[in-house]
């Protein structure tokens, strides 16, 4: 492998991108290798899988991947903008930094989204108090961007009964199927529904000189320790250092773009692994940080010539927070499921992913089975205990005993329809670890949304029961206080009144800086989004790549 | 109390009961064993609380007793889930010490006012210890503690507690190994490949 290439800072870069995670590290390797100048910033570390550690109690608890806990991150959530925004011990918006980002830490299922997610409100038409609105492209369009992702990063599954239609095969078969899914598919086609594989961002082959999956069991917030999770960390990052073009700056915390008077953006500023101010100048940026920091960057570099942040003329960029909507309802068996073992999702249902006038709201999504709260112990502790159990003293330290290994959880995931009062702003008064403000999220479900979680929880009820659960129980569901999928702050559009970045992801408002990543999305889909994001990252590669080529940048 | 500090481990455990007689006799042959192997290995360290007092220790670690009891089965005790405590409160949840201390004045001053004559909650009988503590369940400070103990209980014993595994031993979770093979468990072992066509 080639070594990775230092860019003096004075002489611009033909792109910085700010993020490395699933779409700066593929806007990285498409771009150099592609024969352009790369620097991807990253404010996290440079860890490798040999970094990469089971203990839950360093990543999980105390944030590891994270950055350190919220306590020095400086987020800040609340409800409504009636209340002053506070940090929980736990981060409310969740994501790693780390080179890689959250396709680090993340479970890596993976979805793609459907043709109505593209094409909904045409379809069903408005939502009062809603900025609900189709996107300027087409599943169609996004296809070839799907199929690549399922060849370039490697994805396992198979195909299921309502998927929509691609034009190539899953690359590799899918994991081996665990016993939540093998309950699961008893329990849903006993009432009736349709059990498929879950699609995963995981090898079940050796695919590039990665590992297949271990089946270690320590995928949800975990990296991977043999680059079995197809993180672009694993899967695009070395190929990006390889081409001699990229520069990974990591530990490097971008707090502005500037622009000058020609009104281009021309150098980044960031703040290095000491905490000195740097600067570097560029031909053009990409700010790929996730729908909850773009924001944030695009908000910090407000200037006399854009006074409300940057591309930010419409006054969309930070509006429209998506999350996604969950429900979780769980089980306890006969015998052990140790669902600590393998992937975290096996088997899910999509019968009810379309919106339908008879359930009396909007909404879909689907249902699937998984480890979640016993995966790991402390997970346990926190979440997973039944409701009916006091939570200490001999019965629980029984019930735990019991259930750890004989438990599975059905999670929903649905839609999150996007409103200005679910937003990402500056908080006025705390800071984070560098001193930029504290990113601040603002959130509460649509009722909608939460109607479709809890009618999904309903059915995941009806499923445990048919597959033989000698105890089910569903968590409460009510407005979420906080999310991993961040979604919508900077969305595309063909109108600059009502959007941040056109179809291919250049802002509006300042011809040489573009923005990709979950902010994009104009809806947020009915499950995980990270697919959906790595699709619209190689197809901004190629839109970008030959606009530079053109010299139209 | 600067002196009791320095305390060592073993003799903490007994000024705490855990090698007492009537406890042996409770916990059974296993938990006996590893609690042999600790007091050993913690003679060997003659390793001193670094942040909490003795009367600190042994009040927290009783409450941490009461949440993850020592029955048949081992519990908080047995995994010394106390070590932990003194460890974190010193490092990573340092700014949660003001209100482990707050907390545990006021629950010794509710001890000291129903039961003359002891002024700490380590030296109530246990059925007292859990009465004291449904009073304070669902407060913040017993929300801390019990917070404190399911990490010191069921982290890797790196960070102080999970001695010996017991915590994963208990419920079991054989840790992080490294890889597994399918099956996994029992349904998946039973599974016919197409026996659910939908």
């Amino acid at each position: 492998m080639a070594d990775s290439p230092s860019f003096e800072q004075r002489t611009p870069v033909d792109f910085a991108i700010i993020g490395s995670g699933a779409a700066g590290g593929i806007l990285a390797r498409e771009l150099s290798v592609a024969g352009f100048d790369v620097v991807l910033f990253e404010q996290g570390k440079y860890r490798k899988a040999a970094d990469f550690t089971h203990d839950e109690y360093s990543v999980l608890i105390n944030s590891e991947l994270l950055g350190g806990g919220t306590r020095v991150n400086g987020h800040t959530f609340r409800h409504d903008a009636s209340e002053i925004a506070t940090s929980p011990r736990m981060p409310a918006i969740r994501y790693a930094q780390t080179v890689g980002g959250s396709s680090v830490h993340f479970s890596a299922n993976f979805l793609r989204l459907r043709p109505s997610d593209f094409k909904e409100r045409s379809m069903l038409g408005p939502i009062s108090g809603t900025n609900f609105a189709d996107w300027p492209l087409t599943y169609e369009e996004l296809e070839p961007y799907y199929t690549k992702v399922e060849w370039e990063m490697g994805v396992s599954g198979a195909p299921g009964p309502f998927d929509a239609p691609r034009s190539r095969p899953f690359p590799m078969p899918p994991l081996p199927i665990k016993s939540c899914g093998v309950l699961f598919e008893k329990g849903a086609k006993a009432i009736g529904l349709h059990s498929q594989v879950q699609p995963h961002a995981i090898l079940s082959k050796p695919m590039n000189g990665r590992a297949a999956c271990m089946q270690c069991g320590h995928c949800m917030f975990f990296g991977c320790e043999v680059n079995a999770k197809s993180s672009t960390l694993a899967a695009m990052i070395p190929l990006a250092e390889a081409s001699g073009h990229c520069e990974i700056r990591a530990e490097s915390a971008v707090f502005r773009i500037e622009t000058n008077s020609a009104g281009r953006a021309s150098e980044v500023l960031y703040y290095d692994a000491s905490g000195k101010q740097q600067a570097q100048r560029v031909k053009a940026v990409i700010v790929s940080a996730n729908g909850a920091e773009s924001a944030r960057l695009l908000l910090m570099s407000a200037s006399d010539q854009h006074p409300d942040g940057l591309a930010n003329s419409s006054g969309f960029v930070g509006r429209n927070l998506m999350f996604n909507a969950h429900a979780t309802a769980n089980a306890v068996f006969e015998r052990p499921l140790n669902e600590f073992k393998g992937v975290q999702a096996s088997r899910l249902v999509h019968d009810f992913y379309e919106s339908d006038d008879k359930r009396g709201f909007y909404g879909g999504g689907g249902i699937d089975a998984r480890a979640l709260w016993s995966s790991t112990p402390i997970l346990h502790a926190l979440r997973g205990m039944p409701p009916d159990v006091r939570a200490w003293g001999k019965d629980f330290k029984d019930a735990f005993a019991y259930n750890f290994t004989r438990q599975m959880t059905l999670a929903s995931s649905t839609t999150s329809l996007a409103m200005d009062r679910n937003n990402i702003t500056l908080d006025p008064t705390n800071t984070d670890q560098w001193g930029r403000p504290a990113l601040r999220a603002t959130y509460r479900d649509h009722d909608d949304d939460l109607a479709m979680a809890r009618f999904l929880q309903d059915r995941s009820m009806e499923i445990l029961d048919a597959a033989g659960a000698k105890k089910a129980w569903a968590d409460p569901v009510h407005a979420t206080d906080g999310g991993e999928h961040l979604l919508g702050t900077c969305r595309m559009g063909d109108d600059p009144a009502s959007s941040v970045v056109d179809r291919y992801h250049r802002s509006h408002d300042v011809k040489n800086l573009f923005m990709c990543d979950g902010g994009s999305m104009v809806t947020s889909g009915r499950g995980q989004p990270t697919m959906t994001i790595m699709a619209l990252a190689f197809r901004a590669a190629q839109h970008i790549a030959a606009a530079a080529r053109a010299g139209n940048i | 109390m600067q002196s009791n500090n320095t305390l060592s481990r073993r003799r903490f455990l007994q000024s705490t009961g855990a090698l007492s007689g009537t406890s042996l006799l409770k916990i059974g042959m296993p938990a006996l064993a590893m609690i042999t192997q600790a007091a050993c290995s913690a003679k060997q360290q003659q390793a001193p609380f670094t942040t909490l007092n003795v009367a600190e220790a042994a009040d927290l670690a009783a409450i941490a007793a009461r949440i993850m009891p020592t029955t048949d089965t081992p519990g908080a005790a047995d995994a010394g889930v106390v070590y932990f405590f003194d460890r974190a409160l010193g490092d990573e949840m340092k700014s949660d010490l003001p209100a482990i201390r707050s907390g545990l004045e006021a629950l010794n001053n509710t001890v000291a006012a129903s039961h003359p004559g002891k002024a700490h909650f380590a030296k109530l009988s246990d059925d007292d210890q859990d009465r004291a503590l449904a009073k304070i369940d669902g407060n913040a400070f017993f929300g801390l503690v019990w917070l404190l103990t399911m990490f010191g209980f069921f982290a890797m014993s790196r960070h102080g507690g999970n001695k010996d595994n017991v915590a994963w031993n208990l419920i079991g979770y054989p840790g992080h190994n490294g890889a597994w093979q399918a099956p996994f468990g029992y349904y998946d072992a039973e599974y016919d490949e197409g026996q659910a066509d939908g």
